[in-house]
């Protein structure tokens, strides 16, 4: 069975291209992320103050960890397309595999959207400081998610090397505006004095209710599993990608909220657009506004790039089981991406990212990745129980299991209660979403799925089955 | 001895995708056009807003200047805005057991579905492993 | 008219170029190439010829 190669396949199969390295899946993963540096994460001050804010980056980056942790395991096991999606095919069953699957699609292309609007918000931000009030935004909507379609049609290489260097510029921005804080270069002194005077406007429910938004400084970094079958070599450049990813967003949240809580009053900063871009203007310096301002719109691009990547993996993969019709299981014979799924999703994203308020959309995609990192609790208990560390290799074993696991569970249920005290009817009408959703897929759809079929990893039969 | 799945038509195939996009849409925009979505910041607007009324100290004050605010009473909404966190225990027990529910339903579901799955590809045998 | 109207024009035009390669390519690809060859991906396919996870 060893001797097979993909050589011998090729002439009659078609494949994704297996092009990327460790930092593309780096790029990728903090790509998709990086924007809730640049906004969103800062109406996690608005819901509970400066304190809350910072002990919501650092909780929610714990959570995250435990993330990375879990799903760098299994993912260095199970490399597939549609990553987590792959995962729970595989460890739990086929409904939770569409569910899963629904997750990521419904997280990233509603994330894709909010970053569209994004660009048209900033745009008409800039068009009004040159003295242009009342700017269309939807060209530039529509242009944004156009583009970054085409990106993607075009190849998965040329995409995420676009990421790479756009990511790179967004790091770096905030990196040079915390040196240029540090050294002086803002007219304006850093100033903590709300710590001591207003230290918890809520008092400790503003801590928990503040993990909403916490949530979005690191919400996507999973997505690095998404490119497991275009990897060169997925056992260890996920692991690898996907951990370098997390400590740098640990990084860049912490600058973050040090400059942004430093140099604007906290009343203002809860409610912020764009908190780096305000942060930079409060500094008064020209060069760093400028700069700063491009970091805004590379790392709202370079996140919806990552998003219609990973949303198109999804849906491909599920078309490719038949959970959805298998038209769009189709991969490009000269590009090699799965592009049906990809043209499919741009009108999906034009809807939401025409049609609905920043808020909702963002508490949506909130949601949908909060059920999936619930959903990884369990699935990590039962990959560890049906197949035990000595029946299968693995990339990559996790340290200290099941605390992770532990860990991930409580911090999900408090992130469930934080997003229940404000938006409750929208967590409420999701659940309603997923649940009529899962029992379509159980009677109706789940007819036209071959069985055996659906279990592709070489792995032996599961323990207890 | 394998299920052999039914073949779908394209018009079928195309009806399943209509449906699960009306589902989605319809979760995100009900809740808008019923009006119950969203947290709604109350200001308390106080009287005669100076900066040391409104609690901003000399250097928030320039932090304010600099983001181009130099009248206090222009964010005296802004400032004195609060979240109301008050909330019923029912609608957090109807939560809790909606997320609980649907998680318990999708893990015995699929629990059923996998079985089927894996008597196909490993050959049907009761128990063990 | 300002440089920013133009833009605006000049994003619809540019969004309508991309829209259109899409499409175009999309049915191009479609009415050339079989459909069985287009969507004979097979997930595990890395997983049988090269990182077999065996002990």
């Amino acid at each position: 069975m060893a001797n097979i190669t993909t050589d011998a396949a090729k002439p009659e199969r078609l494949q994704l291209l297996r092009v990327l390295g460790p930092a593309h899946v780096w790029a990728l993963g903090v790509g998709i992320v990086l924007v809730g540096e640049y906004m969103g994460w800062n109406f996690a001050v608005g819901k509970g103050g400066m304190i809350a804010g910072l002990v919501a980056c650092w909780v929610a980056g714990l959570l995250y960890t435990c993330v990375a942790m879990i799903d760098s395991e299994v993912t260095s096991t199970v490399a597939a397309a549609g990553g987590q999606y792959a995962q729970a095919k595989h460890i739990v069953g086929p409904l939770m595999a569409f569910n899963v699957g629904l997750f990521l699609v419904m997280a990233y292309t509603m994330l894709e959207a909010a970053n569209a609007i994004t660009v048209g918000f900033l745009l008409d931000t800039v068009a009004g400081m040159t003295g242009h009030s009342g700017l269309h935004q939807q060209p530039f909507i529509v242009l944004a998610i156009m583009f970054l379609a085409w990106l993607n049609y075009r190849g998965v290489l040329a995409t995420l090397t676009f990421n790479l260097v756009i990511v790179a510029v967004a790091f770096t921005a905030i990196c040079v505006l915390f040196f240029a804080i540090q050294f002086g270069a803002s007219d304006v002194p850093l100033d903590f004095s709300a710590v001591t005077e207003e230290p918890l406007p809520y008092g400790w429910l503003g801590i928990v209710a503040a993990l909403h938004f916490g949530l979005w400084y690191y919400l996507g970094i999973e997505g690095t599993c998404q490119a497991a079958e275009e990897v060169r070599s997925p056992a260890r450049s996920l692991p690898y990608g996907t951990m370098a990813g997390i400590m740098t967003l640990l990084i860049a949240a912490t600058l973050t909220w040090y400059m942004c809580s430093g140099l604007i009053p906290w009343e203002y900063l809860g409610q912020a657009g764009t908190p780096l871009f305000d942060a930079a203007r409060v500094t008064g310096s020209v060069w760093l506004m400028v700069l700063l301002f491009i970091g805004t719109i590379f790392a709202t691009l370079a996140s919806a790039n990552g998003c219609i990547n990973d949303a198109s993996r999804a849906w491909f993969s599920m078309g490719r089981d038949r959970y959805l019709p298998s038209w769009f299981g189709a991969v490009h014979p000269v590009y090699r991406t799965p592009y049906r799924s990809i043209v499919f999703l741009v009108p999906i994203a034009l809807i939401f990212a025409l049609g609905a308020p920043l808020d909702q959309v963002v508490t949506f995609s909130i949601l949908s990745g909060l059920l999936g990192y619930t959903f990884m609790t369990f699935n990590m208990v039962m990959f560890r129980r049906k197949w035990p560390l000595d029946t299968i290799k693995r990339g990559y074993v996790h340290p200290f299991h099941p605390l992770p696991t532990i860990i991930l569970l409580i911090l999900c249920s408090t992130a469930f209660f934080a997003v229940f005290l404000g938006y409750g009817t929208q967590l409420i009408a999701m659940m309603c979403f997923y649940i009529v959703a899962s029992l379509w897929f159980h009677f109706r759809r789940y007819q036209y799925v071959r069985r055996g079929d659906q279990f592709t990893m070489p792995w032996p039969r599961p323990q207890g089955y | 001895m394998a299920y052999e799945p039914k073949k779908q038509g394209l018009a079928a195939q195309i009806f399943d995708v209509v449906t699960l996009l009306v589902l989605t849409v319809g979760a995100l925009y009900v809740p808008l056009y019923m009006g119950l979505a969203g947290a709604a910041k109350t200001p308390n607007p106080i009287e005669n807003p100076t900066w040391e009324a409104l609690g901003q100290n000399a250097a928030e004050q320039r932090q304010w200047e600099a983001l181009g605010i130099t009248d206090p009473a222009s964010v005296n909404d802004m400032i004195t805005a609060r979240f109301d966190y008050s909330f019923s225990w029912a609608a957090l027990i109807i939560m809790i057991v909606s997320v609980v529910g649907y998680f318990v339903l999708v893990v015995r579901l699929s629990d059923r579905e996998y079985r089927e799955v894996l008597d196909e590809r490993f050959g049907s045998k009761r128990k063990g492993g | 008219m300002d440089i920013w109207n133009f833009l605006e024009y000049g994003a619809w035009a540019l969004s309508v170029v991309f829209g259109a390669f899409l499409l175009i390519d999309l049915i191009r690809v479609d009415t050339t190439y079989d459909n069985d060859l287009l969507t004979s991906s097979r997930e595990g396919e890395i997983e049988a010829t090269q990182e077999r996870h065996t002990i």
